[in-house]
């Protein structure tokens, strides 16, 4: 099932004029208020604003600092299963693709988590497919469980779920939730989204207020960059996090910010996301979500990564396996994309503090559960 | 009270000669922490809960606070968006580290970081009767720091602005409402942005302030954290050597009326 049209509450239309024409005024009078709305956020992701990187990255790295202090917490993925109902065209785990699958028992996952846990990892993203009856919500809960006993920060990835599953998944240990729209243009969704319980464009889009309803503590959004139009897609993405802040007001958001990767299905973007575009979507979030948490992950090149961390960017992963496994025993399986920061944790951390950046592994505590 | 000799700052069972407690969150490494700890001869720090890591040292930032023979660490509950979450991460925390001290720090909403005075005040009450030392952060209400005196906290930090703001003592009529009406210690928590701010709390009758970011993203935290301390002697030692009141005209150095005697008319 799919709609016309999105939900008014993140309909970007009203705003893509703006976001295409603003002018020097406009960008000014965003960049000097405190409190961002929609028309500001349109400003900063305009060519207008495109002309002026230099100084939207100051105020982003200003209030990057004041929000996160010099530091960058760290996480890392840690895939359970890569069975799939889906048939997302941009995908390598699609459930058309010809490739073996298979999926972590609990004493398999225990031994990835401790591997990730020896490592120095506290905080660990699970993620698989969706749903199957391989990998179903009684699965994650279970392996979420698993997960608290060993680190103090779980956050799932997964299919969009019901209030009570989340409810159980929060009960389990679960502290926060990633769940991405990929894209809030209905049309594209429905290309792109061929089969499968994720095609339910709405059911989806609704899937982040059940989980803070169910009493998850925060949720990362986020969009697959070169779906369709970025700018529109982040100023849907931006109108979503405010949705949520009004009514769970409690409730941390996080925005990540995935540009397609080559993945086995051969997928590429319809709409690429150049680098200084890209750049200009998180400083803009960065001004106007100032508290948010904003992710990059190994999807990016590293020197693309370094020169963000700080400045926007406050959370990362890395040494990031997309298969499978593959933290406590190598793998030869193919991933769910191909990464592109391949350092490992030294190198990378020897890198933040190069740039007077913290990297900080434990920025949560099991206690607060 | 002007002429006074400097006293002690008092807190629960301790005293303190430093009256200036540091953050120990936002820094760029451990080492830059310890360097901006000592160089601010502070002798009492908060350390988040959530930042205690037992499992990687060069990633914890306890264990070298720990080390530090004058200083005496205050677990905080920064994370905690309940009353119970408070309570269980002061409980946890005294276990981790055998300090009676905990700062409450309930500020559930994570735009903006505002204490939350109904969960607060939950959590002090509870924590008192366990017999901690017990110091929450606060919005600047006089009203709820009456309240918590009551409960039998040992101080009182109610905020100069919002946390990391920088926006210095934006709360200053509330603050002097407070400090009017305390009768334990009022310590100035989050907002402050310049030493000269830490020097106008303390001359405004603040019994000590209490400095994190704007020593942590300091290009030198260590320098900043030695401005800091000389500011906050600066400003006690005005407000002991008797500041002048304010005036809304001009008061002439030689009164006009001193010719007037009160001797009855010969």
């Amino acid at each position: 099932m799919t709609t016309e049209a999105p939900p008014d509450w993140v309909q970007a239309d009203p705003w893509l004029e703006l976001a295409e024409h603003a002018d020097d005024h406009d960008v000014d009078r965003a960049l000097g208020q405190n409190h961002h709305t929609e028309d500001d956020f349109a400003a900063l992701i305009s060519p207008s604003a495109s002309t002026r990187l230099e100084e939207l990255a100051l105020r982003a790295k200003s209030l990057t600092q004041q929000n996160f202090g010099n530091t960058i917490s760290l996480f890392a993925p840690l895939y359970l299963s890569d069975y799939c109902s889906a048939g997302c065209i941009y995908c390598g785990f699609s459930s058309d693709l010809d490739k073996p699958r298979r999926r972590l028992d609990l004493a398999e996952a225990r031994r990835e988590l401790e591997a990730m846990k020896n490592k120095g990892f506290d905080e660990i993203l699970l993620l698989t497919g969706d749903r199957t009856k391989f990998a179903d919500a009684d699965y994650l809960i279970e392996h979420t469980a698993q997960a608290a006993e060993v680190v103090s920060h779980v956050s799932v990835e997964t299919f969009s779920m019901t209030t009570p599953e989340y409810e159980s998944l929060a009960a389990a240990g679960c502290t926060s939730i990633a769940l991405y729209q990929e894209t809030y243009n209905p049309e594209v969704f429905k290309t792109t989204h061929r089969w499968g319980p994720k095609s339910n464009y709405n059911y989806r889009i609704e899937a982040p207020a059940r989980a803070l309803e169910a009493g998850i503590r925060s949720i990362s959004l986020g969009v697959l960059l070169g779906l369709a139009n970025p700018f529109s897609d982040a100023l849907s993405t931006f109108r979503h996090a405010r949705a949520l802040q009004s009514r769970y007001w409690r409730s941390g958001i996080a925005i990540s910010f995935p540009r397609i990767r080559p993945q086995l299905g051969g997928f590429s973007a319809d709409t690429p996301v150049s680098d200084r575009q890209l750049a200009q979507i998180i400083f803009a979030f960065r001004i106007c979500l100032p508290e948010a948490s904003l992710t990059l992950s190994t999807r990016e090149p590293a020197a693309y990564r370094d020169g963000l961390a700080g400045v926007g960017i406050n959370k990362m992963s890395i040494s990031s396996k997309t298969t499978v496994g593959g933290y406590a025993e190598p793998t030869d399986a193919t991933g769910q994309f191909e990464i592109s920061d391949e350092r490992d944790i030294p190198t990378f951390c020897a890198a933040l503090r190069e740039r007077n950046l913290e990297p900080v592994f434990k920025s949560w505590d099991a206690v607060y559960r | 009270m002007s002429n006074q000799a400097p006293t002690p700052l008092v807190l629960g069972t301790q005293s303190f000669e430093s009256r200036l407690i540091l953050g120990t969150g936002k820094f760029s490494s451990v080492d830059t922490m310890i360097k901006a700890v000592n160089a601010s001869k502070t002798q009492l720090v908060t350390v988040a809960l959530k930042r205690f890591n037992k499992d990687r040292a060069e990633d914890d930032l306890f264990a070298p606070l720990s080390s530090l023979p004058s200083v005496t660490i205050m677990p905080n509950t920064s994370g905690a968006r309940t009353a119970e979450e408070a309570f269980n991460a002061a409980l946890l925390g005294r276990e981790l580290t055998g300090s009676a001290f905990v700062k409450v720090e309930i500020h559930p909403n994570p735009h903006h970081l505002m204490p939350d005075p109904i969960e607060t005040h939950e959590a002090c009450k509870r924590l008192v009767k366990e017999n901690f030392i017990v110091m929450p952060y606060m919005p600047a209400d006089p009203v709820l720091a009456k309240r918590l005196e009551d409960l039998g906290c040992a101080s009182v930090m109610p905020l100069g602005s919002a946390i990391g703001s920088g926006q210095g003592l934006s709360t200053q009529a509330l603050l002097e409402l407070i400090i009017r009406d305390s009768s334990i210690p009022v310590i100035v928590d989050a907002g402050l942005r310049a030493p000269s701010e830490a020097a106008a709390a303390m001359e405004l009758g603040c019994d000590a302030v209490l400095v994190n970011s704007a020593i942590a993203v300091a290009a030198n935290p260590s320098a900043m954290a030695e401005a800091f301390a000389g500011a906050v002697d600066v400003g006690l030692n005005a407000r002991h050597a008797g500041l002048m009141s304010r005036h809304t005209r001009a008061q002439p150095s030689s009164p006009l009326t001193s010719f007037l005697s009160d001797t009855p008319q010969s």
